[in-house]
């Protein structure tokens, strides 16, 4: 009997703490929602931003880029390949032009993108049996123009030089399968795995989702904090008003509340905008889930760290805005991770948008299970371990001097 | 009346000199901030491109040819065979957990089919979704194979009693020669820190200016700031900005120095215009942060939006996708951006080595940026004077 009321009075205190946790959640949500400026960041911009960057990395790859053709051989075989030239997606032959000089006048003032350049032997060479040459110039102002440049000509130089290769080993007497075997004794075949139309959205657009949920949270969370720091008499970041119910009450409201916002966000973000601008998305649900909660609890006690040393509220945006650059190359999405050197590896693993960029990624774009993130899942939890200790550790530094204070 | 206000302007800067020593923000986002990035980027990107990327070989024929073949791949700068695995879906998980960027698959009897002449077949996979180690790797693995493929054509055709000099028309008949405009080598570096580093520096110019304005106006100060120069804006704003006009000016052409002289990244024309463009390019960009505050004289929504536009302007610029292939507004829409202007500049100096002529349009647009903040000068006395917007 005796055990029991204990039992039931135990049952009861469990459920009116989960009603009080409730409380507080909703208290800190609301809190959020009356900070105009935390709402701009963690609600407007997360909306607008990836319909904005989508939009803009719209096109994938780019098509029928400009280029001129000087043509000196004028021959039908000539012809044929600035038609083909013209035929591919990535090149437009918008001139066709009868010196080097004009064609170069019309590169510097940016009409076209590249030139291709037939010499007078072009025909004569092939006709004779030699290996013809064609010069290809092209503009490395963005790389992009040079894989457009170097992908189509190569395409078709090779397309051509197959059928003349047939055509010369067959007037030596080698015909059929023998002449296929002399021109090509090896075959090969080349996969793109993962992103196979070679798209630019496909490739930076998942690694900027990360980096958006990433900033918006560092910066929401620090201007919450910069707030509560310039309303209170003391300059304090936890009014002693505020954390009467202890640390824990104060760290659990803030970091969830912050956390069931942002779970809604990782939806929205991580499978309604890859969906809707047809992005990689082949990760399972699942591995998405149990990787999102690290990624995200990281986050959030990582921000809440920084906010701690945020003296006013726009501080942190003014002098941190700059590390989303930098972030984005830590993260070993361009420059590759296996490339990036000691110093700045071990310090990339310091924030959560290194692993969550390479865990989604690998997740979402490259269909990896579980298993196959385990050094960036691992990473996230350490990180949400060390970053919640620190929080705690200074806020109860912080909330120690305000009570010294008053 | 003149001299009256330089020395107004005079005033405003000698306070603004203070404030610069008092608020630690000043000097984090100018000097420790551009400092920082230059040694990230330069130390980040000084191998030029990503040399010996790791490769996994799934070698099932494992004989010396094969063996050749994957020495030959191990030997080129781009490529390092990591590892030796025994099939495909191993490979795979490897690729997956970011280990490898490209899988080479040997069948087997790879060498016998060979000599056999019975068309072997390599296959390789390349992981895209990390793209430039996809390209560069796929572009590596394929000339490899196609030399390994060549020298076997160069010993049939040479027993099938071909003469040398027909040969090369015959495994190659049509040759590209490329000349890559600017970046032979095809830099990565020369490539992003050109435009990386003069966007942030837009970032932090617009993040100080508008902070340098919007604090007096959310600390109050910015009544006695008008004042203290004979409340003229035109003397107070100058005064204010001078500073930052000079220390952005010295930062920006450092990283010049250090990209042009240091790195020796091409810089085919004068460096005189590059420096003349670095200034012109942070007085631009002066003149959009106080449009932004003395459109929204609120300093949070200030920094928010000077935020948005700063970081579109990396896209803007259009280093990364060309602007012309973007979506019809967005290419109208980047010409309020002086990066962009920027860029199109350092493009034709640097890379194309064209006379300044070529870029006078892209030089005046910087200087037209000059005249925005005439937009907003009495929205900005007012707020400074009656400071009636909320400080929140």
């Amino acid at each position: 009997m005796e055990n029991n009321i204990k039992d039931e009075s135990l049952f009861i205190q469990f459920i009116k703490n989960i009603r009080a946790m409730f409380h507080i959640l909703v208290d800190e949500i609301k809190a959020i929602f009356k900070d105009r400026g935390v709402v701009i960041i963690v609600i407007l911009a997360t909306i607008v931003y990836p319909l904005l960057y989508c939009s803009l990395y719209k096109n994938e790859t780019l098509i029928n880029v400009p280029v001129a053709i000087v043509d000196d051989s004028h021959s039908s075989l000539s012809d044929k390949l600035t038609r083909e030239i013209d035929a591919t997606r990535d090149l437009k032959v918008e001139y066709k032009l009868n010196s080097m000089t004009e064609a170069e006048e019309y590169f510097k003032t940016g009409k076209v993108h590249g030139i291709v350049y037939i010499p007078a032997d072009f025909n004569k060479n092939i006709n004779s049996g030699k290996q013809a040459n064609i010069s290809v110039y092209s503009d490395m102002s963005s790389f992009l123009y040079y894989r457009a440049m170097i992908l189509a000509t190569n395409y078709v130089t090779l397309d051509m030089g197959d059928e003349i290769q047939i055509n010369r080993l067959n007037a030596q007497g080698i015909t059929g399968q023998q002449a296929e075997i002399v021109t090509s004794p090896v075959k090969y075949e080349s996969n793109i795995l993962y992103n196979q139309g070679m798209g630019f959205a496909s490739f930076l657009m998942p690694a900027i989702l990360i980096l958006i949920l990433h900033q918006t949270l560092v910066f929401g969370i620090g201007m919450a904090a910069g707030t509560a720091r310039e309303e209170n008499r003391f300059h304090e970041l936890v009014s002693s008003s505020v954390h009467h119910g202890g640390l824990f009450r104060v760290i659990f409201g803030k970091s969830m509340a912050f956390f069931v916002l942002y779970m809604f966000w990782a939806v929205y973000m991580l499978g309604f905008i890859p969906d809707l601008f047809n992005l990689p998305h082949i990760g399972s649900v699942g591995t998405l889930l149990e990787f999102v909660v690290p990624f995200l609890l990281a986050t959030v006690f990582f921000s809440m760290f920084l906010s701690v040393f945020n003296p006013a509220r726009e501080t942190q945006m003014v002098l941190l805005l700059f590390f989303s650059l930098i972030l984005l190359f830590l993260s070993g999405i361009s420059w590759p991770q296996s490339n990036i050197s000691g110093f700045w590896k071990v310090f990339s693993y310091l924030f959560p948008a290194t692993f969550g960029i390479q865990g989604y990624i690998k997740i979402n774009t490259m269909g990896a299970g579980i298993n196959e993130i385990h050094f960036e899942q691992v990473g996230l939890w350490i990180q949400t371990a060390v970053y919640f200790t620190l929080t705690s550790l200074a806020y109860f530094i912080q909330i120690r001097k305000s009570k010294k204070v008053n | 009346m003149s001299e009256n206000i330089f020395s107004n302007i005079n005033k405003a800067f000698v306070r603004e000199l203070k404030r610069i020593v008092r608020d630690p923000v000043y000097i984090l986002g100018t000097v420790v901030v551009m400092t920082f990035c230059y040694v990230f980027f330069l130390t980040l990107f000084d191998e030029g491109l990503p040399q010996r990327m790791p490769v996994a070989v799934v070698d099932n024929d494992n004989s010396s040819l094969s063996r050749q073949y994957i020495r030959n791949v191990d030997a080129t700068q781009l490529a390092k065979v990591t590892m030796h695995l025994a099939n495909y879906t191993e490979a795979r998980k490897e690729m997956q957990k970011g280990n490898v960027y490209a899988i080479i698959v040997i069948p087997h009897e790879f060498a016998s089919d060979l000599y056999a002449s019975r068309q072997p077949k390599l296959t390789f996979y390349v992981n895209d979704a990390y793209l430039v180690a996809g390209s560069l790797l796929l572009k590596d693995i394929t000339y490899m194979s196609e030399l390994t493929a060549g020298a076997a054509k160069q010993t049939t055709l040479l027993a099938k009693g071909f003469e040398d000099s027909r040969i090369m028309g015959i495994i190659q008949p049509v040759n590209i020669d490329t000349h890559l405009i600017g970046n032979p080598w095809a830099n990565y570096g020369i490539y992003l820190l050109n435009v990386l580093l003069p966007g942030i520096l837009q970032l932090m110019i617009l993040m100080l200016t508008v902070y340098a304005v919007g604090t007096e106006l959310k600390l109050k100060t910015s009544k006695e700031w008008l004042h203290n120069s004979g409340d003229s804006m035109l003397a107070a704003l100058t005064g204010k900005i001078l500073p930052y006009t000079i220390i952005f000016s010295v930062l920006g052409i450092i990283a010049d120095i250090l990209l042009y002289k240091f790195m020796h990244y091409p810089m085919n024309a004068g460096m005189t215009w590059m420096i003349i463009t670095t200034i012109l390019y942070v007085l631009a960009y002066q003149a959009m942060g106080i449009l932004i505050i003395g459109t929204t004289p609120v300093l949070r929504d200030g920094v928010t939006l000077a935020a948005f536009y700063g970081l579109l302007g990396f896209t803007m610029a259009g280093f990364t996708f060309p602007i012309e292939q973007l979506p019809y507004p967005f290419r109208i829409f980047s010409e309020i951006f002086p990066i962009r202007h920027y860029f199109e500049i350092y493009v034709n100096q640097c890379l194309n080595g064209l006379p300044i002529g070529y870029s006078v349009a892209q030089l005046l647009s910087l200087v037209a940026f000059l005249v925005l903040p005439m937009f907003v000068f009495n929205r900005l006395k007012k707020a400074a004077i009656y400071q009636h917007y909320p400080i929140k």
